[in-house]
């Protein structure tokens, strides 16, 4: 058998692209990580490999935890991290959902060729940067308050509808229909409502965007034209989450698992992987406030593209619906979700399915994908940097067994922010960007730097294992046009 | 007392020292606020706060998390952070003070949440050192 040999860890080889960190000392169950030998070369130089085995010493964590192929080091459990664990005999993670609870990513369509944008490219990224509020202190889309962010919190995109920033539709093409069934918004602080309340409808900074971007390639043709996918086609990539809100969930429940749970935690080789085990209260209350900033997120992401459609108006002198400025579907990253799934020795469980910086990606046919998508499978949506292309995917025949039904979710970073700000320079990122025509506007030169695209795994290499591995198969790419972020 | 800032894959890590526990709190404290800014002008006005906590971690934790809340809720970066560290029985206290910049007069990165995640405090030969990851 092939192995792979990564400082104190050993991987051997299932098949291509399979590797597997066999369970050992307090693990209990294995780990496996999908990923070429290339993209492990890269995944192994820093905690990956670690923190994956640390999130299999979660009590109820079935069959494998698994690291997608743009896993990298994150804090307590990796980003790529997926792991299935019992809704009885388990417990839920608000470290192994992260921070920025649903985190996401949407695509936009339009009617729009290349041709149509070319030589506006500049206007356009300054309409956007002008009425798109990002970085630290930018404001939302809506001015809140207090009614408004529990409204929000309870129902959604639904929300988003009566209050005229979306329309049916744009539901339609949200997972869950933009309206999260176990919500529960008594569960999250005041403290966390009183940070959202500033930052309806607004990006954030550090990785968070939004990108107008050209269809570059289609490579299932007829699954390309279910999704409404052409050659040369422009389309619209959002990526932010649930702002202040979400992390103040998280640090919340984080610090009163800590307090009331601490006899697990002892057994836990990370104070980030501080797990409610399942049937407690505090499980019961965590599920019902993420559950909240998932309504959250995606209101968000509602709200930076329905002033994006209003941008649009404004630069090509149409209206929205003429422009065919759809919702393809939106994504979440960071997310833990009630799911059946068959686990070791073929017996259906209820999981607490956590993917952290991992995409859903059930296959055509799973009663959960949208009606829209049920008979190619659910999109699924894969941004790459500022300078390379982003994939949109399917939800591919492999993953219910391989992977909880996800894939990766990005290209995946492999070198810190300290580095990035060392070997790059905001300015020149710019400049050499826009030699390639890709239009850069941002808050901070040091955001740029940071997110230069030199920093990322080739995300072309994390696309082919997902194809490969038949967990998420590549339907069309993108090409950066224009790119606005904090 | 000091800080560095950390190289982490996909976050940010500060290293701060001080010759005590409240300064090495501190200089964490001003360690979140660079890795967020980078050039900082001298507007803002001061303002206080106090933090009770289970434990000494707990502590710079709930610290770190309260000045990343006051930054939303006020829409400005606390910097020149001072931080007075004492025990009341079995709890922790820290009375805090800060100076907000508004955010409004700089240009700063978000730093999302401060985590557990490797984090250390310890006495070292001539003070303390403090070592927090915070999400980017």
């Amino acid at each position: 058998m092939t192995t792979y040999e990564a400082g104190d860890v050993t991987l051997h080889q299932i098949r291509e692209f399979v590797w597997e960190i066999p369970q050992e000392g307090d693990m209990r169950a294995p780990a496996r990580v999908l990923a070429s030998e290339a993209l492990l070369d890269e995944i192994s130089e820093d905690k990956t490999l670690q923190q994956l085995k640390n999130s299999t010493h979660l009590p109820g964590v079935r069959k494998y935890a698994v690291c997608m192929p743009d896993g990298h080091q994150g804090y307590g459990f990796p980003v790529g991290g997926v792991a299935g664990i019992d809704t009885e005999e388990g417990c839920i993670s608000p470290g192994a959902v992260g921070y920025d609870i649903n985190c996401g990513v949407r695509m936009m369509k339009t009617n729009l060729s290349y041709d149509d944008v070319q030589g506006r490219e500049e206007e356009l990224v300054d309409s956007l940067f002008a009425n798109i509020p990002s970085g630290l202190g930018g404001g939302g889309v809506v001015e809140g308050d207090i009614d408004a962010v529990e409204a929000i919190l309870d129902r959604g995109m639904e929300w988003a509808l009566e209050e005229g920033y979306a329309v049916e539709e744009d539901l339609a093409h949200c997972e869950d229909e933009g309206v999260r069934p176990e919500s529960d918004p008594s569960k999250v602080s005041q403290k966390a409502k009183d940070r959202g309340k500033n930052q309806i409808g607004s990006l954030g900074s550090g990785n968070h965007f939004l990108e107008v971007q050209r269809v570059t390639d289609t490579y299932l043709d007829d699954v390309a034209d279910a999704y409404g996918l052409a050659e040369d086609q422009i389309v619209v990539l959002i990526h932010c989450g649930s702002r202040g809100l979400g992390h103040q969930v998280c640090t919340d429940y984080l610090r009163s698992i800590e307090k009331a749970h601490s006899g697990l935690l002892d057994q836990l080789p990370d104070k980030e992987l501080a797990a409610a085990p399942a049937g407690s209260q505090l499980a019961e209350d965590y599920y019902g406030a993420m559950g909240a900033c998932i309504n959250f997120a995606w209101v968000n992401r509602q709200l930076i593209m329905h002033r994006t459609r209003k941008v649009f108006e404004r630069v090509f002198g149409s209206d929205w619906e003429t422009l065919g400025m759809d919702l393809l579907y939106d994504v979440a990253h960071n997310i833990a979700k009630k799911e059946t799934h068959e686990v070791e020795g073929g017996e259906e469980r209820e999981l607490y399915v956590h993917r952290k910086g991992a995409t859903r990606a059930f296959p055509a046919g799973h009663p959960e994908v949208p009606g829209a998508y049920l008979d190619v499978g659910q999109p699924i949506i894969i941004p790459g940097s500022m300078g390379a292309g982003s994939y949109v995917l399917r939800g591919g025949e492999e993953s219910m067994d391989l992977t909880f039904g996800s894939t990766a979710h990005g290209a995946g970073r492999v070198m810190s922010r300290t580095q990035a700000k060392q070997d790059f320079w905001g300015g020149d990122v710019q400049d050499d960007l826009e030699q390639q025509h890709i239009y850069v506007k941002a808050q901070s030169g040091a955001t740029v730097a940071e997110e230069a695209p030199g920093v990322y795994k080739d995300v072309d290499e994390v696309v082919r294992v997902s194809d490969a591995l038949g967990i998420g198969d590549k339907v069309a790419r993108t090409f950066p046009v224009c790119n606005i972020k904090g | 007392m000091s800080y560095e800032l950390r190289d982490h894959t996909a976050d940010v890590a500060v290293e701060a020292t001080g010759p005590t526990l409240s300064a090495a709190f501190s200089a964490t404290a001003d360690g979140l606020a660079a890795a967020m800014c980078d050039e900082l002008p001298d507007a803002g006005d001061q303002f206080e706060f106090e933090v009770r906590a289970e434990g000494r971690e707990a502590l710079l934790f709930d610290y770190l998390d309260q000045l990343i809340y006051e930054r939303d809720v006020r829409a400005v970066l606390p910097v020149d952070n001072d931080a007075e560290v004492r025990t009341e029985g079995d709890e922790w206290v820290v009375e805090a003070s800060a100076r907000g910049v508004p955010l409004a007069e700089i240009s700063a990165r978000e730093i999302k949440a401060v985590t557990y995640s490797e984090m250390a405090i310890e006495e070292i030969d001539d003070g303390w050192r403090a070592y927090v990851v915070f999400d980017v």
